[in-house]
């Protein structure tokens, strides 16, 4: 990290000590099923949060003490990890991927179903033999945990990190398999590709981080009770 | 200049200290090691480089990972360059004060090199302070150490300290003393570390309801004991350690009064080679952990039952984050014809000199220049006060 970087960091670690939580939470598919979490434990957005025209990130919330950040659903494992929010929703693929030690996630929210699968052509897929493989190249949103996973099975996986649209890649000869999330599957099998193996079954949690924990229970800790009862109701 | 620009680059995680931050560090490490020697500790300073064996032996085997290693061309053995200045106080403690009475204390600060820093503190080379009180089993000598630890803080200016203790030992021993399947307790432990409730009941049985209890009896210290003393059907050596913590917290409370205490009874990262209670020091608003600290065996490699000990250090890159910022001190500026008259008589009184090396004309134009805050007017003479340059 740079210099100005770090300055910028401990400024803002001076004046953090008593501002109010922030909640950082993903852009997105998750947003919609989160919508009614976010409701049962009490904390409304200001309206710029549902207008699709407004460029604002950060959002008041009807809880003075509480402010809602939107950022890409990497992004907020990041945000919570540093500190720069206290709490966050974040999938569990996230989670594995960067295996923050700063990161608690306590509760299962229960919401944004999904699993991460390798899928491969299906033409591919009918004379298929995986326990031969030694090497194999995948296109992939997740590298670590694909590397991880494949290395436990004395394979080794050349990742080709992609950022979306990873079901184009085998069809246009970037590499035959893919590590993604599939919730139904549609996509695959729009693009002829099927499901071979799960990593993981993915829902999102609430993360915390871990000097906010530390530092303020009683209000985390209250917090963390929350969502843990909307999650049981749900 | 410009053309070599490139080389002044730094390998990943290292950085040159400049003023005021390199004094205002070392002012930092003087006033905890200062704070430490008043309560008796006394300084001791290992190299910075030692044979591996020796430096990875025990307590260190958790820094092998960390270590950089070098040939050493003299004695053709490997070398490791210290990731962490407690093993070496306690080899010091167990080889050559083994006459020293016991409780051993000794103190230390200097600076360590790790292979990699993480993402939160990126930086390689970390100075560290810190102290180890040697042969004693004593709940007081935990709760000195976390004491001290948090009064030395205290005296730095960081504000807003939280100190959060763990059982490391306890949730292994109930997991062992389960008889969970090998895939069971592999989900136990990710469960505990996660801080997962939800996962921890899905074990089910008799796990999820011990696993669940200690992990709920976390936060503030005094309803968290209260939680750990309530649970039922805990092994001795569960029960032991809770009793060391019940047995600590009033000390702790009466030396360090003001010191926000949690427990956090199943904490365990970065405490593997940790034999009983165990603490993490943080401060409000300020990104990781300033330090740790815990019990540990010393000398127990040798074979023999090693000598218990505590002790804890401090990580100077996160507690210069939180310290009081440093302060600009006054500096006044002497020209060159009343230097060395003027001189001795300001140092005497306190003041930083600077001197002039030749003569200028306009003395608060080159005060100015140098960034010094006075200087002494040469018209008013080499006895006057000095002047503000502003």
């Amino acid at each position: 990290m740079s210099q100005a970087a770090n300055d910028i960091m401990d400024e803002a670690d001076e004046s953090r000590a008593n501002e109010p939580l922030v909640l950082a939470v993903p852009k997105g598919r998750i947003l919609k099923e989160l919508r009614p979490v976010l409701d049962s434990v009490g904390i409304e957005p200001e309206a710029a949060f549902d207008d699709p025209n407004s460029r604002a990130l950060r959002f008041a919330t009807n809880r003075p003490e509480v402010e809602i950040v939107r950022v890409r659903s990497f992004d907020v494992a990041t945000f919570v990890a540093f500190g720069a929010a206290h709490l966050g929703v974040a999938g569990n693929d996230v989670l594995m991927e960067f295996d923050y030690p700063e990161i608690y996630a306590p509760v299962d929210l229960g919401i944004g179903y999904c699993r991460l699968a390798v899928a491969e052509p299906e033409s591919l897929s009918a004379g298929d033999d995986p326990s031969r493989w030694s090497h194999i190249r995948i296109a992939t949103k997740y590298p670590n945990i694909t590397r991880r996973h494949f290395a436990r099975r004395g394979v080794q996986a050349e990742c080709i990190k992609l950022n979306g649209a990873m079901e184009l890649a085998p069809n246009m000869g970037l590499c035959r398999r893919i590590v993604d999330l599939v919730s139904t599957g549609g996509t695959l099998k729009a693009n002829g590709l099927v499901e071979i193996e799960t990593l993981a079954e993915v829902t999102s949690r609430l993360i915390v981080n871990r000097t906010a924990l530390k530092t303020r229970p009683e209000q985390m800790g209250q917090w963390i009770e929350r969502f843990a009862e909307a999650s049981r109701a749900a | 200049m410009n053309v070599d620009a490139a080389k002044s680059l730094l390998p990943d995680g290292l950085r040159d200290l400049l003023p005021p931050e390199a004094e205002h560090e070392a002012w930092a490490v003087a006033a905890l090691v200062g704070r430490f020697r008043q309560e008796g500790y006394q300084r001791v300073d290992p190299p910075l480089v030692e044979f591996e064996d020796g430096l990875l032996a025990g307590p260190g085997a958790g820094t092998a990972p960390h270590t950089f290693r070098l040939m050493d061309p003299v004695s053709q053995r490997m070398m490791g360059l210290r990731a962490d200045i407690t093993v070496q106080v306690a080899r010091i403690a167990v080889s050559r004060l083994t006459r020293q009475p016991r409780p051993l204390r000794l103190c230390y600060a200097g600076p360590t090199l790790r292979v990699r820093g993480t993402q939160l503190r990126p930086e390689r080379q970390v100075t560290q302070a810190g102290c180890e009180i040697i042969g004693s089993r004593s709940a007081a000598a935990d709760a000195e150490a976390i004491a001290l630890a948090a009064n030395a803080l205290d005296t730095i200016g960081v504000p807003d300290l939280s100190v959060d203790i763990a059982l490391p030992t306890l949730a292994p021993r109930l997991v062992d003393g389960l008889g969970l399947a090998a895939a069971d307790r592999v989900a136990a432990r990710d469960a505990l570390d996660r801080r997962d409730a939800a996962a921890v009941r899905a074990l089910g049985g008799e796990a999820a309801r011990l696993l669940g209890a200690i992990l709920d009896a976390s936060g503030r210290a005094g309803p968290a004991l209260a939680a750990l003393q309530a649970i039922d059907g805990l092994p001795d050596d569960g029960r032991a350690e809770i009793a060391r913590l019940a047995d600590v917290l009033p000390r702790l409370a009466e030396a360090a009064p003001g010191l926000a205490v949690t427990v956090d009874a199943v904490e365990r990262r970065g405490f593997e080679y940790q034999t009983g209670l165990s603490f993490t020091l943080f401060a409000k608003g300020v990104r990781g952990e300033l330090g740790r600290g815990g019990r540990y065996l010393a000398g127990a490699e040798n074979g023999g039952a090693g000598e218990p000990a505590t002790g804890f250090t401090l990580y100077m890159d996160s507690v210069m984050r939180g310290a009081r910022a440093a302060t600009a001190e006054p500096r006044c500026f002497l020209p060159a014809e009343l230097a060395a008259e003027a001189g001795p008589r300001l140092r005497a009184a306190g003041w930083v000199t600077l001197a002039g090396l030749d003569p200028v004309g306009d003395a608060r134009g080159e005060a100015r220049r140098l960034k010094c805050t006075h200087f002494i007017d040469p018209a008013v003479g080499a006895g006057s006060d000095p002047l503000p340059v502003d």
